[in-house]
């Protein structure tokens, strides 16, 4: 039934986007990666569930894999397909608050859902100081305006107009009861297998792998519960009961492994962040360019100099691959 | 047991071989084709939902008709009602249903580039925003312009077999928890194959209540949704009595009056306005008792309603159709919507199975295709008009233009007051009236979700925006003609329909209302000749004032 089903993502697109664009891989892996977050924490600030929130992750995804990250900025992309997603659901926004939130979240100077939580949190604002640009002019507005609305038809028209996102989440919740996890006597609170399967889920938005756009959201229920159950030491069936949820070995394992190298990805990420220099929450096209100058990359160019890009992409895959492995 | 670090180990996948094994269809992320991937080979039809034209795709060679999508409150970007409507339609698949084969972009001619910086290119260039258009399956008829063909019978076989067509595809779209919310024959598309399928998706929502269950009838609603749904003539009982916590049963109503529509030839409840309708629902019907409709007394739209006792004319109107037919009607229009049939039940009923037993949809017989330009010949008619009346064509804008301009013929016109596909806003005399200060008489289709404050309801914003419609149209119109046994109709898909034959048949047309009517208990007492011409009239009025603002 395709209420439950997604479209997926063609190995094609998969290589292609990391050849498009110009962009060295590490830093898409760095763009998608804060803008995900930016995403996120956009959802959180205008109250949205994480049912809408995550929709909006999902269609991102889906947009750059087909369009050029670089051709708006990082986040007006996020806001417009946020916007949409919440357009289309039962709780919208209006252009407005997603301007205030948005305005804020990328002027902050330092936002803690971008940096690693262990990170000493921000000094406290010091009122003497002038208080920063939280707010914009009227014609500022009117410009995010036209910006969000231009992004928004670009967005449907390169998905299609195909905004349907199926969620993993609800289903995880139901595989977990049908491996009767949930009955009488389990254990809830943030380190229950539910919690952590659901943790698992929504940390794998954040993955530059796209596991939602490469699996079934049966696929990512039944890898997030895997990885719930194996890290809380619940006993699991003996048998391969992944089968029973119509999930093949072979791609469980793949999401098995994607889905937990997403933390240390993450800490990568926000290293290489760091290490761009970007003071603000949020990283902007500006900053990307700059750290394009600094390693002597033209924009525009072809960055990868000559070395196939599939070839890389895939070596570069394998090699990640092989490092994950040894993690586990 | 784990797969980490079993003996088969997942990293003999590597995952480009992974990637390689799944490879996916293409169609996925293709993005939208482009208008030139098209050969346009004319307009269809044009009016309150926009512009339709007929093409023919250049990769498959396959007839489409493409519809655009009027952009019409451009501070909200792309209309959440087409949008949703896309949505839906992108996810069912059901041959009884229209397929939405894929979105079509127009780039103006000097299309808005992107550089690749440079959002201001696009700014700057506001006239000029691409054009989207819906690419569904070009089908010849609608089951109203059909019926209104006087050349066109059905006959029994043929009536039952576009009910089980229709009654497959309610069932297919209840069992996928979707509300069409506007069930009418205008939205009933026939192909000269004997293909039935159900269109027009801008009132649909998804339904968060318990699917129909054989031998359960509706069910009980979970939720409340806006009772602003439904074209008028369709509406069924509980929505014209304010019932928020609704079923798949409306649909089912919808589904009773084109099976009686398609018995009679004309629409069988052609309310005036919404007292009118319950009125002559309850002559149709009876009037509801504890028994045949509980609880409906605490409904809000029941407080002030006395209707004197009566028993129902149903089995005599539709006497003539046999038990079979009439027994089947009863069960869709029972005022009930607990006990209502089903789709699933109704597919079940004896009426499919006795003889004449329903017809293969390719034994039917074809129709000549036809649809609205041809009557563009007409136009010199039009010359000697009376006016229309007041504020009929009074409009707050672009989008409003063709709501503002059928409100004031009264009531019973399926131009446009019931018709659009993406709703409208005001209409007419009433337009400052707000609606909430109106209990009745609401606009056949309701307003379009206009800001996205409105959690969910994106049809249950009560007000905000005025709301003309019915309420107060006998103040307002001094002239009602009384065309409630054959209005201008069909208007609303008029790209399939037939009115130029019909016009040269009008003679033919009117013996055949004559021998309708006479199974009608409720009939006027003008002369057929004279109402013919009001009609007539009315209803080119009506044409001319929905087509016009499109002109512009």
């Amino acid at each position: 039934m395709a209420h439950m089903a997604n479209p997926l993502a063609t190995p094609d697109q998969l290589f292609q986007r990391r050849s498009y664009g110009s962009l060295p891989i590490e830093l898409q892996d760095t763009i998608f990666f804060a803008t995900q977050c930016l995403t996120q924490a956009a959802g959180l600030l205008l109250q949205l569930p994480q049912s809408v929130t995550a929709q909006a992750n999902v269609l991102l995804a889906r947009y750059w894999l087909v369009e050029s990250m670089m051709s708006h900025e990082f986040s007006d992309t996020s806001a417009a397909i946020l916007y949409l997603t919440a357009k289309l659901s039962p709780h919208p926004r209006s252009p407005r608050d997603i301007c205030n939130v948005y305005s804020y979240l990328v002027t902050r100077p330092t936002t803690a859902l971008f940096h690693s939580p262990t990170a000493p949190p921000p000094p406290p604002h010091d009122p003497a100081s002038p208080s920063p640009p939280y707010y914009r002019s009227e014609s500022a507005y009117q410009a995010f305006h036209t910006r969000l609305l231009t992004l928004e038809a670009r967005a449907l028209h390169a998905l299609a107009f195909d905004t349907h996102v199926a969620l993993p989440h609800a289903l995880a919740v139901t595989y977990l009861q049908a491996l009767d996890f949930l009955g009488r006597g389990a254990k809830d609170g943030p380190n229950g297998l539910g919690a952590r399967a659901v943790a698992y889920l929504n940390t794998a938005l954040l993955s530059p792998q796209m596991l939602y756009l490469t699996s079934q959201p049966n696929a990512l229920a039944v890898a997030a519960v895997y990885n719930a159950a194996r890290d809380v030491g619940a006993k699991m069936p003996e048998c391969e009961w992944w089968e029973v949820f119509d999930v093949e070995r072979e791609e469980l394992g793949f999401l098995v492994v994607g889905m937990r190298s997403v933390e240390g990805w993450g800490a990568v990420m926000r290293e290489d962040l760091r290490g761009m220099g970007v003071e603000r929450g949020m990283v902007t096209r500006g900053d990307v360019e700059a750290e394009l100058g600094r390693r002597g990359l033209v924009v525009g160019g072809n960055g990868s100099n000559g070395v196939d890009p599939e070839e890389e992409m895939a070596r570069r895959m394998d090699e990640k691959m092989a490092e994950m492995e040894a993690d586990v | 047991m784990s797969i980490l670090d079993s003996g088969k180990p997942a990293a003999a996948a590597s995952p480009r071989s992974f990637a390689v094994a799944h490879l996916r269809p293409r169609n996925s992320f293709t993005g939208c084709s482009r208008i030139t991937d098209y050969e346009v080979l004319g307009k269809l039809g044009e009016g309150t939902f926009g512009e339709v034209h007929r093409a023919r795709s250049k990769k498959t060679g396959a007839l489409v008709a493409l519809k655009k999508i009027i952009m019409h409150n451009e501070k909200d970007g792309f209309p959440i009602t087409a949008l949703r409507e896309i949505k839906l339609l992108k996810l069912l698949s059901h041959v009884n249903v229209l397929r939405l084969e894929e979105m079509a972009v127009e780039h103006p001619t000097r299309s808005s580039k992107f550089t690749s910086h440079g959002t201001a290119v696009a700014t700057t260039d506001k006239r000029k925003k691409p054009i989207m258009y819906m690419v569904t399956p070009y089908m010849d008829h609608d089951l109203s312009g059909l019926l209104d063909n006087p050349s066109v019978h059905f006959t029994e076989p043929q009536i039952k077999c576009y009910m089980l067509q229709l009654l497959e595809g309610l069932k297919y779209l209840h069992e996928n928890h979707i509300l069409h919310r506007d069930m009418k024959a205008a939205n009933l598309l026939i192909d000269n194959k004997g293909i039935l399928q159900i269109a027009d998706f801008g009132l649909a929502r998804h339904y968060e209540g318990e699917v129909p269950k054989p031998g359960k009838g509706g069910g009980e609603g979970r939720r409340d949704y806006t009772s602003l749904v439904v074209t008028r003539w369709y509406r069924p009982p509980e929505l014209l009595m304010h019932l928020k916590r609704y079923t798949t049963a409306i649909d089912m109503w919808g589904v009773g009056c084109v099976f009686g529509e398609m018995l009679v030839g004309k629409p069988i409840l052609a309310g005036e306005s919404d007292g009118h309708q319950l009125e002559i629902i309850f002559e149709l019907c009876g009037t509801p008792t504890d028994e045949n409709m509980p609880g409906w007394r605490s409904l809000p739209g029941a407080e002030a309603l006395q209707p004197r006792p009566r028993q129902g004319n149903l089995s005599q109107r539709f006497r003539e159709y046999g038990s079979g037919a009439v027994s089947l009607l009863r069960e869709l229009l029972r005022l009930d919507w607990r006990s209502r049939v089903n789709a699933i039940d109704a597919l079940k009923h004896p009426y499919f199975q006795t003889t004449p037993l329903p017809a293969k949809p390719h034994e039917l017989p074809s129709f000549e295709e036809s649809h609205e330009l041809d009557r563009r010949k007409f136009h010199d008619r039009r010359a000697a008009l009376p006016p229309a009346p007041k504020g009929g064509t009074v409009g707050r804008g672009p989008h409003d233009g063709p709501n503002a301009s059928f409100s004031s013929d009264g009531f019973g016109s399926r131009n446009g007051v019931n018709s659009g596909r993406y709703p409208r806003g005001s209409r007419g005399p009433e337009e400052r009236v707000p609606a909430w200060h109106r209990d009745r008489g609401l606009p056949p289709r309701p307003p379009p979700p206009s800001d996205p404050d409105h959690p969910d309801g994106y049809r249950d914003r009560g007000g905000g925006r005025p709301r003309g419609g019915g309420g107060g149209r006998q103040d307002v119109d001094t002239y009602i003609p009384s065309y409630d046994r054959d209005a201008p109709r069909r208007d609303d898909r008029r790209r399939r329909d037939d009115r130029d034959d019909r016009r040269h048949d009008w003679d033919r047309r009117r013996d055949y209302d004559d021998r309708a009517r006479t199974s009608r208990t409720r009939s006027r007492s003008r002369s057929p000749v004279v109402r013919d011409r009001e009609r007539d009239r009315e209803r080119d009025r009506d044409r001319d004032r929905d087509r016009d603002p499109y002109r512009r």
